[in-house]
């Protein structure tokens, strides 16, 4: 693959008189491909079936490599599709499993979706979602709220507190203009010491000690919807529609589609183009606090130490893959979930490390970012009808 | 605080700075040629593993840290093809860079089984007569990589500010289309200036795990690779600046151990999160100043194509 954008990118230096000579001797279609020459050029516009095949062949070849990969971790090859595809897709406890890890997967994708629409770089997803947790467990710790408001209570102090942790580098964005890479990543730090120094500390289960919070007691915590699915997911869903209506009925999404294309033009033209950009930036927070809340009052029954590892990387590769789409991001986070689950009982029979999960993400997205190489552009032959 | 807590802090210094200083050097080199690398996090946690590999495997420090380094240009291959040759936004390219290193160190060095396996480091090199001299002496005692580092910014900058081939370099990142017309080939320079730099990123990975900790556990750069971007911003894309950063960074991060030996009650967590909150600060204190915003490469962090209408 190399050597074909070696050429594509040789077609700049101007052909050299040494090559002009053969060229013009030999007709064009028969000319040895060595001496072939291409001009790269923009693709204005690619039929949508050619953008689907290429990026089935950008994901196929990311799978592939993953799955040499998975093969030579010790993984054997004739397992490996009963392993990601029947177990995990046609398992009833399997497919249930994938659902439980998908809502705050779907959550933060959506969150990092939001954000990016707004073209601003959230990569603080993590610390947004510990504070998220942080927020709901504090309403249990302290137990504020009747009973059978405590579960309404923990929803609003989780989006609340993940919007105001996002709040910070929006506003220096937008203010003082501070890269939101660097902030929102050292905010992550932060949020995961704080989050230590919470569950080492004060916070630490009396019982027996280990570093989490207190169990949160039965109405705490996202009941069942019955057959073993979680209204986690429900609420993930609801969450994916609401944004769907968002970025594609509502005038906010097409404000924000202005503001992505040109900023100063969508100014120019009477949007408001700061007020959308912190609306966005913050529900992106907001539904990074609320994946929090899925994980600590739908999955782990309270707060530990490291339930959000993987989920900032994930948010943002779903957001990518998905180009921003919320009903797309919905997919794309169902099969991220699925990795995950997979990656779990690759863990436990065949002693390959989780971090194989996080490779294998970054491999695909490696893959798909590259691919769209081809579909922006094109080679075009070059030089035979010039020369003569 | 007493005089010798004064003088083990300052002693311990450099080997906190370090790390920040290579990594920044390395990412000044790529920026200056206009390619915005934020894998740096990804490629230190390269050269630290593959470091340790080779301690583990061979012994020779020097071998182990020129491995590093060579096991990080390779790795930033991937990253160079994307964002040089492939026009992906260099900032997914970046971050995808940062989580395949992560993914990738983490799985090889639990499969290798190099994980909390203890290695020799590299012993103290005084430099006599300073360090003869009485009280301050100590200062002078460092290892054989602090001593190389000055020389190291030395020639970097040296190159950018004195040398044809440096001009070329900057000419690329700051307006490739007056380059390329006037004979730079923009593509070759920017892969060259990728590859040197993530070299030296590598090395301050490898310098934390060969030299500081002398072992590897996934994940132990810690988030400096992305203070040494920040770093960078700090600096105004200057390597001496960015020297000065670093070691106003080691001086933070050396101060957390001593003032813990000196018997001072902290709570831990608040002080480990002292580099990132200072380098909030720090970025927020450029943007206040906004000083020096031109010099920022011009073209950083954009692809460059011959002719293309954007």
């Amino acid at each position: 693959m190399a050597e074909a954008f070696l050429t594509a990118d040789m077609a700049h230096t101007p052909a050299t008189p040494k090559t002009a000579p053969l060229a013009h001797d030999a007709p064009r279609a028969m000319q040895p491909l060595a001496r072939r020459r291409y001009a790269l050029e923009i693709r204005q516009h690619m039929a949508w079936r050619w953008q689907a095949l290429i990026l089935a062949a950008a994901l196929f070849v990311g799978f592939a490599i993953s799955a040499a990969i998975l093969v030579a971790a010790g993984v054997p090859a004739d397992e490996l599709a009963n392993e990601f595809v029947t177990q995990t897709f046609f398992d009833g406890q399997n497919f249930r499993a994938v659902l439980f890890q998908a809502a705050p997967m779907i959550l933060v994708g959506l969150a990092g979706s939001i954000a990016f629409r707004a073209r601003f770089w959230n990569l603080g997803l993590e610390g947004q979602m510990i504070w998220g947790a942080i927020g709901a467990t504090t309403i249990s710790m302290w137990q504020i709220g009747p009973e059978n408001l405590r579960l309404p209570l923990m929803f609003v102090a989780a989006v609340g507190c993940g919007l105001l942790w996002v709040l910070g580098p929006a506003w220096l964005k937008l203010k003082l203009g501070v890269n939101e890479i660097i902030s929102t990543l050292m905010l992550n730090y932060m949020a995961a010491n704080f989050l230590l120094h919470l569950v080492y500390g004060n916070w630490k289960d009396p019982k027996d000690n280990f570093p989490y919070s207190p169990q949160f007691r039965a109405f705490e915590r996202l009941p069942e919807l019955g057959g073993g699915v979680g209204s986690a997911i429900l609420l993930a869903g609801v969450v994916a529609l609401l944004a769907w209506w968002l970025v594609s009925v509502s005038r906010v999404g097409l404000y924000l589609r202005f503001v992505d294309a040109n900023p100063r033009v969508a100014h120019a033209n009477g949007v408001p183009v700061r007020r959308t950009i912190y609306g966005a930036v913050l529900l992106s927070g907001a539904m990074a606090g609320l994946a929090g809340f899925a994980v600590v009052a739908g999955q782990e029954g309270r707060l530990t130490q490291a339930f959000y590892q993987g989920y900032g990387f994930s948010g943002i590769l779903i957001a990518f893959l998905a180009r921003n789409n919320p009903l797309a991001a919905t997919v794309v986070a169902l099969l991220v979930a699925a990795l995950f689950v997979t990656g779990r009982s690759l863990q436990v029979f065949y002693q390959v490390p989780f971090s194989m999960v996080q490779l294998i993400q970054a491999i695909i997205v490696v893959c798909v970012a590259s691919s769209d190489f081809f579909i922006r552009h094109r080679l075009r032959r070059v030089g035979g009808e010039v020369l003569q | 605080m007493s005089g010798s807590v004064i003088l083990n802090w300052l002693a311990s210094t450099p080997d906190f700075a370090i790390p920040y200083a290579l990594a920044a050097l390395g990412l000044i080199i790529s920026e200056r040629a206009g390619v915005l690398s934020l894998g740096a996090e990804g490629l230190m946690l390269v050269g630290a593993l593959a470091g340790i590999g080779a301690q583990i495997a061979i012994g020779q420090p020097a071998v182990s840290l020129v491995l590093a380094m060579l096991a990080a240009s390779v790795v930033s291959m991937l990253f160079a093809v994307m964002v040089i040759w492939l026009r992906v936004n260099q900032v997914i390219a970046g971050l995808a860079l940062v989580f395949f290193c992560q993914g990738l160190t983490s799985l090889v060095g639990s499969m290798a089984d190099w994980t909390n396996h203890a290695t020799d480091g590299i012993g103290t090199m005084a430099l006599w007569p300073l360090s003869m001299l009485p009280g301050v002496g100590k200062l002078f005692a460092q290892n054989a990589m602090v001593w190389l580092t000055l020389p190291i910014f030395g020639a970097v900058a040296w190159f950018f500010a004195r040398t044809s081939t440096g001009l070329r370099l900057r000419a690329v990142g700051e307006n490739p289309q007056a380059a390329d017309a006037a004979g730079i080939n923009v593509t070759a320079w920017r892969f060259a200036a990728v590859l040197a730099g993530s070299a030296l990123v590598g090395l301050a990975g490898a310098y934390i795990s060969v030299v500081s900790t002398k072992l590897w556990i996934a994940g132990m750069t810690g988030g400096r690779g992305w203070i040494a971007v920040g770093l960078v911003i700090f600096a105004r894309w200057s390597p001496w600046k960015a020297l000065v950063g670093a070691v106003l960074f080691g001086c933070i991060e050396a101060l957390i151990p001593q003032l813990a030996a000196a018997g001072v009650q902290l709570p831990q967590y608040f002080v480990m999160m002292t580099p990132y909150a200072v380098t909030l600060g720090v970025m927020v204190w450029v943007a206040l100043s906004r000083r020096g915003a031109d010099e920022e490469p011009g073209a950083l962090g954009q692809p460059y194509v011959r002719e293309e209408r954007r």
